[in-house]
């Protein structure tokens, strides 16, 4: 029982002593400043703004919208990062053609490509799901060829000892034994992701959750703006944990 | 004594002749000591060098090698630790290409990468992490044309030879050092290799399972009678299992000595045994009276 209660204490007590400390700071300085709300509103309206956005199907559409150029950019990003980056772990002329290319754009960050993608793709969703793929795939291409790299070379031996050609060797043996590698690269990308989906909505969208934050910040309602943010964080946390969950259910065999 | 096949030319003898002088001996060996029933082929191992470069050294890791393993011979390699014991089997097994010389399995010189006719299990297990005990054992079977059901039936069955009857659905993280090695030489046997090359299976595994170990897989020999070529740096396993025993000298490494042992040598009361056990010895440069003034 006693031990039931200190889980329970540690699970759930701690987490909400934390939110309540940031709540604390952000009154605190509302008082402090005596800030009018379209510059800073309290958490309360916000809270009750959150509430009342989520009512809404326009929220939704925005949330929706954001979710599919994420998704759809992530999947498109991830698949061809794992490829290329095998081709690069596995053929060394590929590598030594590939290298250059690669390590000269990945320092192009996605956010550099806004401007192009918004003068070649306009505000559509296509721009989006591009910029992701991009952020994606540089950091799934990047840790996909090191991971194919750092495989133990016993591994290899057995596998053509045992009679497996170069392709199913680097299926079976090598991107498996990389897996654990790419699920963590696999998680940060998603946040990156994330990141370019919003960012690159700020600067020009016709739908979205950055969208609905740019207009209600033209608009003066602040607390909107705010609301927006967390959903925003809410939405990312959300996604890490998702693929967390699935590379755990995926991996776990220890 | 049994040991017929004498010193190794030096290789500037060899290089003049041109011959492959011990091979040719030992043919004559095989022939008369195995009536090859098996399916086993012939290994022969032709002027074989080998050559590393690591970070722009050189390391001469073998210098002119040359022997030759009858089909269904078992053959052991002892020598110095570090002389190329394990690089003359990745050469074997045609994992690795030799700077110069040849290799012929059958009579056809072995090619780089897969080989139908290998089994292998390496000095470090190499498991799949990822795959149960059984798993391991059974992907071998699927990828040489297995269906799941016969991979798994052949799995299970080399498992409980080796023990591990109960850890089929374990995990390799599980598995203690020894056990790890066994599944090794599970996955090597379960291909019914013809050519079977073990580099020290039973280094990691006690010496109470060790000896039990030794028996069961001299047993299991006898059921096919593959080509093996086993290398140990124990002289009295090399006894217990070989046919013959190949001494390599220090790095770079060349072929010592072939010592042939025959079935009297390997009971282990008797005074042919010490005799062989010493003549082993001695070509390794340990004296047979220590402590024995």
């Amino acid at each position: 029982m006693k031990r039931g209660a200190g889980l329970l204490a540690r699970r759930v007590l701690l987490p909400v002593v934390g939110v309540a400390c940031v709540l604390a700071v952000w009154e605190a300085t509302l008082l402090v400043y005596r800030l009018p709300p379209i510059v800073l509103p309290s958490p309360w309206s916000v809270a009750t703004t959150l509430v009342e956005l989520v009512g809404t199907a326009a929220f939704w559409r925005d949330v929706g919208v954001s979710l599919y150029e994420f998704i759809a950019g992530y999947a498109v990003g991830v698949v061809l990062g794992v490829a290329v980056g095998m081709l690069i772990g596995e053929s060394r002329y590929f590598r030594l053609a590939a290298t250059p290319v690669i390590e000269s754009l990945r320092f192009i960050v996605p956010f550099a490509w806004i401007p192009l993608t918004i003068l070649w793709f306009g505000t559509s969703v296509t721009g989006k799901i591009l910029l992701v793929a991009y952020a994606v795939f540089f950091v799934m291409v990047v840790s996909t060829a090191r991971a194919m790299a750092q495989v133990e070379p016993t591994l290899s031996r057995v596998g053509t000892m045992l009679g497996m050609g170069p392709w199913r060797l680097a299926w079976k043996v090598h991107l498996r034994a990389a897996a654990p590698t790419l699920a963590s690269a696999a998680r940060a990308a998603a946040a990156i992701g994330w990141i370019a989906v919003v960012a690159a909505e700020y600067i020009g969208a016709s739908a979205g959750l950055g969208l609905m934050i740019t207009n209600a910040a033209t608009s003066l309602t602040t607390s909107v703006v705010i609301a927006g943010m967390i959903v925003i964080g809410l939405v990312g946390a959300g996604v890490s944990a998702a693929i967390g969950a699935l590379s755990r259910a995926w991996l776990d065999y220890r | 004594m049994s040991s017929d096949a004498g010193m190794v030319p030096r290789p500037g003898a060899l290089a003049a002749s041109g011959a492959v002088a011990p091979c040719a001996s030992d043919a004559v060996d095989g022939s008369r000591k195995a009536p090859t029933s098996g399916h086993g082929g012939e290994l022969v191992i032709d002027r074989v060098f080998h050559r590393y470069t690591s970070a722009g050294r050189q390391t001469d890791v073998l210098h002119d090698v040359t022997f030759r393993i009858a089909a269904g011979e078992v053959a052991c390699v002892v020598g110095p630790s570090g002389c190329g014991k394990s690089t003359l089997l990745g050469l074997a097994a045609g994992l690795l290409r030799p700077s110069s010389g040849t290799l012929r399995w059958d009579g056809a010189p072995v090619a780089i990468g897969r080989n139908r006719h290998l089994g292998m299990a390496f000095q470090q297990p190499g498991l799949f992490p990822w795959m149960s005990v059984r798993q391991n054992v059974a992907i071998g079977l699927r990828t040489r044309g297995h269906n799941r059901r016969d991979a798994r039936r052949i799995a299970d069955e080399f498992l409980d030879t080796v023990g591990l009857a109960d850890f089929k659905d374990a995990y390799p993280s599980h598995l203690s050092g020894g056990m790890a090695q066994r599944v090794g030489i599970a996955r090597a046997l379960a291909l019914r290799p013809r050519l079977l090359l073990l580099d020290e299976p039973f280094a990691a595994v006690d010496a109470f399972t060790r000896l039990k170990l030794q028996q069961e897989f001299k047993a299991l020999l006898k059921l096919n009678r593959p080509t093996v070529l086993f290398v140990t740096h124990d002289v009295p396993e090399a006894i217990a299992l070989g046919d013959v025993i190949v001494v390599m000298s220090q790095r770079p490494a060349t072929v010592q000595q072939i010592i042939r042992v025959a079935r009297e040598d390997r009971d282990r009361a008797s005074p042919a045994y010490a005799r062989k056990l010493a003549e082993t010895l001695e070509c390794l440069g340990v004296t047979s009276d220590l402590g024995n003034e």
